[in-house]
This record gives C-alpha cells, structure tokens and sequence, in this order.
C-alpha cells in the first residue's frame, strides 16, 4: 500500500533513498511521459498516446514491455537505457495537496508539498542519498526531485493541451498493435493511439502553422519518428526469451 | 436521360413547417444528407411560429437516436451536456403482471446472447427458470440493476459496451438542434405564421403565405406543425385514426422533480409503474427527473389520478408541495396517410401514441431518413414515394399499437376496471390477438415481422411476452440438441459478461460527471 508522508526537513533528517527505481515501479509496461521529453525519449522508447482512465483524455505514454508489469528497459534491477522517463526518475516521491487546503477548496499549483512514498523499497536508512543536511536544507537530490515534480506537474498541463489540439483536429488515430516473437509466442495491444500522418498531410495551411507556433509539430515528429522503436523493444523481448 | 435539374419539377426546395423536435431532426438528418453547396443542391428552410408551446417532457428515445445525431454532425459531448441528456439502457416495469411486490421486469436495449444465429425463447422456457428471461439471455438487466453506465470515459463517443439511447429533455433538445442545423448545416429558418396554403392545378402545395405576407414556395412541404397539422390535417383533410378504443390512456400528469442531492443515483433505465388506471413514467435526466402518470380519463378523475401520483412520488420521498403539475392531453392515433401530393407529415401531425416504450422520437428518426431515402429528384415521382412511405408507417404505427396494447393485455392485474377493460377482446386489434394465438405454440423470432427494420424487434417481443409469463407451448419433438447446447453456451456468455462489465463499468452519474468535465473523444 502506498503511503505518502510530506517531507519535513526534522523527522526526515536522517532519511535516505535509493536512486534506483524498485521493482515493484518499475515494473509496468506503460510509463505516462510529458512533451517536454520527448527529445531524449526519441533515442530509446517508442511514444504512443493512450487515453487516462480517469478523464478518457489522451496522454502521451512510453511504451516499455508487451504484457503487463513487463519493462524490457529494467533489466536485473537496473535501467539498462541511458535516459529514465521523469515519471520513474521522481520515484519514490509525489506531490501532495498542502495540508489544510483540501478542505479549502482542492489543491492548486502552489500549494502543493512533496511527500515521499514511505511504503516504497527506494526509502532505506543506512544507504542511499540524504534528503536534507544538517542545517535541515534540502540536498541538491531533493532539489533536483522537487524539480522533476513541478517539470511533471506543468508538463501534464502542456500535455493535455497538446493532446487536446491533435484530438480536436483529428490527428490522432488507434493503431493495433501485433506482433510475433521468435518463439512464436504472440502479443496483441490496444488503446494505443499515434498521429494520423494522412490527416497531417492534408491539414490546412493555417492549422499547420498554429502546431508549429505552439511546439506541438515538433512533438508530433517525435512521436512519429519514436515508433522506430518498437523493432528494438521487439528484439529486447527476443533475447530475453533466446537467452531464456 | 434529360437532365431536370433546372426544370420546373424538380425537387430542390423543401419547406419544414414547425420547429418542434420533428421539425429539427428532419431539417438536420435531410440537410446532412443533402448538403448545401452554395446555390446549387437541396434548399431548405424551416419556419415555425414563436407562439407554438414546446410540449417537451423529459422524453426517452430508442438507440437508433444515435446514428441519427451522428449523421447530423453532433458530438455526442456537446449533445449530453447541453440537453440534460443521461443514458437509457431500456425499461423497466413494475407492477404491470400482478401488482405484487416483486412484479418487476427487464426490457433492455441488447438483444439476447446469440439471438441473430438461434432463438434463446424455447430453451429458456424448457429449464428450470431460475433467473427471469432477461437476466438469462442478457448480460443488460444486470448493468441496470446495479444502475451502471452503459460505457466507460475511454470509450469513444456513440460507441458503447452496451446498446443505449438517452434520456433528454426535450425543451433544451429542440433549440441546440435548431443551432446546429442553422448554424452548420445551413438550414433556413423564418420565424412566421402560416396564413394560407397555395395549391397548383394538381393539388401540389405550390406556396405558403405567411402572417407578414412573405410568400414560401417549396417542392416538397414537411408538416411538422405537432397537433395543429396545419398542411396534413387542415390543409388536405386527411382523416385522424383514433386508436384510443384500443390504448385507453388519454390524459398525462407531469412534473419535474429535483434529485435529493448532487450525489443520487439516476437510473439507467426508464421506470414504468402501473396503476391503478394507467402507469406511472419516471425517467432520470442529468439534473432531475422527469414524473407523469398516464391515465385514462375514462377510468379515474383528473383528482384521482393526481392524488396516485403524489402518493407515488411520497413513496420515493419526493417533497410535492412545492412541484409544480402540468395536465397533458393525449390523443392516441395516426393519419390514413403521411404523404400526400408534395406533403408529408412527421411526428406529432402524423400521429401519437401514449408514452409506453418511448416510440415518439424513433417515429420522428424512422420517418427522416425514410424521406431521405426516398427522395426522388421531379415531383412526377412524388406519388410513388408517397404510396411507398405511406405502406411503410402505416405498419409501423400498427405494429407499434399492438406491441403497446401487448403490455397491457398480458396483464394479469384485476383490481381495477382499467386492467380489466384492457383485456376485453373487443379492444384489441386482430393482428395482435393472431400473433398471440400463433406465439402459443411459436415462440416469436425474426421472420415473424415482415420489415427490415422494425420499431420493435422480435426481441422486444420476447422480453415483454417472456417478461409477463407468457407460456408459449413446449414441444419436445421440435427441440434440437446441438441448438440447445450453444443456447446454453451464449447464456453462460451473458452471465460471465454481466459479470466482466459490471467489474470495469462506472455509476451512470459517475459517468455522466465526468463526461460534463472531460469530454468524451470522438476516437
């Protein structure tokens, strides 16, 4: 069970976490990702949109194995991949609503404190990095998580702006996905969305012009060009099953 | 073949009269089928007059309603936001067998498992009936029981993990229609009276000629004047089939009622409760529900049957002192013809039917696309459209008056002379009481209906004939073995994916709040 505590520079003293991920976060065959890093993603994931179970709106996602809890990039224990999506990169660690304010009419941006998962195997006592010095100042590592977590909060915005556009404009489209391995075991993948490029190619000059004023055609060539990989994610999957 | 295009003939201005429900979904289905394209192409305008009331009820609609706004272009997101629209997955009936406490049954909008390969109806009455006929060939009933959505916020929008319509408010319906068909679809739309009908040497309506004098000229007129029948009734004097020796109700009492809080639940299905001298509809829209009883005047007062609708609504805890009542007048029948010369009537003009089993607005939707469909492009084809769509309704509004009598005539209610008259055999219609004598030893499937595509299917039949206890006869030297095996099978289908559906699916407020906040995507 998650356990979410907000961070308090005095009982959280001498606390120390573990920058690898756990297992048990790592394991998932889906990670949520924002625009914003969509330029590393493209060296390693293949990004696809699926839509959030809760709204029903698209969210663009990494896609890391072919079954669930199945990430071919976590490899014993480690990520064997040289960039980390932020979603797993700020692990143990989320954002909570500041105390008091729930009542006060719901979270916003700037009242939102970080709180740390302490059911989560990252959160050890002896190793691992420190969260605050002595003087109860945050480490640079807490800097840096804190920073993650404000990049995410504001990346989902952008996302959902993002999102929203190419759905308004039809650029989105369901793609199937089904493939065979090499021990003819197959996999078949729904809810998985990716740019339309027909519809790109016939969009209208000025519709064109608005996605490349506000980012977003950068972000759609990413996507596009992501999709490469899914013959490395297919071949990760291979030599785990020819390697047994 | 000469080309008529710009021949006198030609069909190419269509005028809709009235701007009720009928008018607008008529203007949008034709308008979306036949689009506008500058000064070329179908004409279309619409005019109605301010004064006309809107008769609007919290109303129900069959799934077809869904192609139909569709094809006119309207985002399903736009549509349940704006008409305080909420999902149907069918009916739901109490009291109407017996009156008994426990007499309730299912009529939901998916068919039985399996139902297009093999009837599921002789094999269920040969078991051992442990669950009712609905419950066993139907994952539905289940859903609505547990007052499910009929989807999930991923799902796009139109599609459905089960069949459904809507419940909507049809006073909020008719203006967001009249937008969109405006707006997009570029239909014209003239507020004015109707002062005077012009006809040409062969009867042909050649022009209207409104209050302010502006003249209206059309190749093919649409009368969708609601109980006026300004063209069809008044203008061609065509004879009204009154049906009410055969549906006795006559009179509704309607009300609004708000839900207690922002967190009660609304059904999915409507409510229909008999009475003492009708049936009580409750229909849950997204920010109240809509309460009438329909009675027949013959049977009970105006007083009395008031007073058995606020005891109703005093069960269910509703505060009436503060509700505001409206009486409505219900005239059950329907024209000789719809189509005559250049005119031809849609919706209330064309004619009525008590509320049961919400046949209204599917009437209206059937009719649309019948004209689309039968569109000819010279007015010297006008006549065979006509006879065509005047065969075509004329069964349907007999089918529809028998499906509904059928309701009442399987009851088995005696504490009343209302449900007692409903069974005398002078009140219903030949045609039924001959399929009811040939269900006793048929069970009903598709080739007992002779149209492609019937108001109410052979499954409808089913759920309400098997829904009433309905016997039809076992007959062991007509079973087959291996039929009855894959009935078996599609049954346990249905209650596996009751099962499986009711794990993923959300409360239909829960998905109703969420549509009003998200949206839901047209993929």
């Amino acid at each position: 069970m998650v356990n979410l505590v907000a961070l308090d520079s005095r009982s959280h003293r001498n606390l120390r976490v573990s920058r690898h991920t756990s297992r048990e976060a790592a394991e998932v065959n889906v990670v949520s990702v924002i625009p914003r890093e969509f330029q590393r993603l493209v060296a390693h994931y293949p990004i696809f949109f699926t839509k959030s179970t809760e709204s029903g709106r698209f969210e663009p996602a990494a896609l890391l194995g072919f079954r669930q809890k199945e990430n071919l990039y976590f490899v014993d224990g480690r990520w064997d991949v040289a960039y980390v999506p932020l979603q797993m990169q700020r692990q143990p660690f989320a954002l909570i609503p500041r105390r008091g304010d729930v009542a006060a009419g719901g979270p916003v941006h700037n009242s939102l404190d970080v709180a740390i998962d302490m059911s989560s195997a990252q959160v050890q006592t002896d190793e691992g990095e420190r969260l605050f010095l002595e003087d109860g100042a945050p480490t640079r590592y807490l800097q840096s998580i804190s920073s993650i977590l404000s990049t995410l909060v504001s990346g989902s915005t952008e996302a959902y702006a993002f999102t929203g556009k190419l759905a308004e404009l039809n650029l989105l489209e369901p793609v199937g996905v089904n493939i065979e391995f090499v021990d003819h075991s197959e996999a078949k993948l729904q809810g998985l969305y990716w740019i339309a490029s027909a519809a790109l190619k016939a969009l209208p000059a000025a519709q064109l012009a608005e996605l490349r004023d506000r980012e977003f055609l950068e972000w759609m060539y990413f996507q596009m060009a992501s999709v490469a990989h899914m013959s490395s994610l297919v071949a990760r999957k291979n030599k785990l099953l020819t390697d047994g | 073949m000469g080309d008529i295009t710009m021949g006198a003939d030609a069909v190419r201005r269509i005028v809709i009269v009235g701007g009720g429900t009928a008018g607008w979904i008529v203007a949008g289905v034709l308008a979306s089928r036949y689009p506008r394209r500058g000064e070329e192409g179908v004409a279309i305008t619409l005019v109605e007059s301010r004064q006309q009331p809107p008769i609007g009820v919290g109303e129900g609609t069959w799934p077809t309603i869904r192609a139909t706004l569709k094809q006119i272009g309207i985002s399903e997101t736009d549509f349940l936001r704006e008409c305080e629209a909420s999902f149907k997955q069918g009916s739901r009936f109490a009291g109407w067998v017996d009156g008994s406490d426990s007499d309730e049954y299912w009529h939901p909008f998916t068919l039985p498992a399996g139902y297009i390969e093999r009837n599921p109806a002789p094999h269920w009455l040969e078991g051992p009936r442990e669950r009712s006929f609905a419950d066993s060939v139907c994952f539905q009933s289940e859903l609505c029981a547990r007052g499910l959505a009929p989807k999930q916020i991923t799902t796009p929008e139109y599609s459905g993990l089960a069949n459904y319509a809507y419940h909507l408010d049809a006073g909020k319906f008719v203006p967001f229609l009249q937008k969109h068909c405006v707006d997009k679809l570029g239909v014209s739309h003239v507020y004015d009276e109707i002062a005077r009908v012009e006809s040409d040497a062969t009867g042909h309506i050649s022009h209207l000629v409104t209050r302010s004098g502006a003249a209206l000229a059309g190749d093919l007129f649409i009368d969708c004047s609601g109980f006026a029948s300004l063209l069809i009734g008044k203008h061609f004097e065509v004879p009204f089939v009154s049906q009410r020796d055969v549906l006795f109700v006559d009179k509704a009492w309607a009300v609004q009622v708000p839900y207690p809080d922002e967190t009660s639940p609304i059904a999915s299905t409507t409510l229909s409760t008999a009475r003492s001298s009708g049936w009580v509809w409750d229909i849950g829209l997204m920010s109240r529900r809509g309460v009438g009883y329909v009675y027949s005047s013959e049977h009970t007062s105006d007083e009395g049957a008031l007073a058995e609708l606020q005891s109703y609504l005093a069960e269910r805890d509703a505060q009436c002192a503060q509700l505001s009542f409206r009486n409505i007048k219900i005239n059950s029948g329907y024209r000789r013809q719809y189509w005559t010369h250049n005119c031809v009537a849609v919706g209330l003009s064309a004619g009525f039917l008590e509320p049961l089993e919400a046949s209204a607005i599917v009437m209206i939707e059937l009719s649309a696309k019948s004209i689309a469909n039968l569109l000819p492009s010279s007015k010297t084809a006008l006549q065979r459209a006509a006879r065509l769509f005047n065969e075509t309704f004329r069964y349907r509004w007999e089918r529809i008056v028998d499906f509904l009598k059928l309701h009442y005539v399987l009851s088995r209610r005696t504490d009343s002379p209302f449900w007692i008259d409903n069974r005398r055999s002078e009140s219903i219609p030949e045609s039924l009481r001959e399929s009811l004598e040939y269900w006793r030893y048929h069970s009903p499937w598709h080739d007992d209906f002779l149209q492609r595509e019937e108001v109410f299917s052979a499954a409808s039949y089913q759920y309400i004939l098997h829904g009433m206890g309905f016997e039809t006869q076992r007959a062991h030297w007509l079973a087959n073995d291996g039929e009855r095996a894959l009935v078996l099978q599609s049954m346990s289908e249905a209650a596996r994916q009751a099962q499986a559906l009711a794990a993923v699916l959300p409360t239909n407020r829960d998905l109703l709040t969420r549509v009003r906040r998200y949206g839901l995507q047209k993929i």
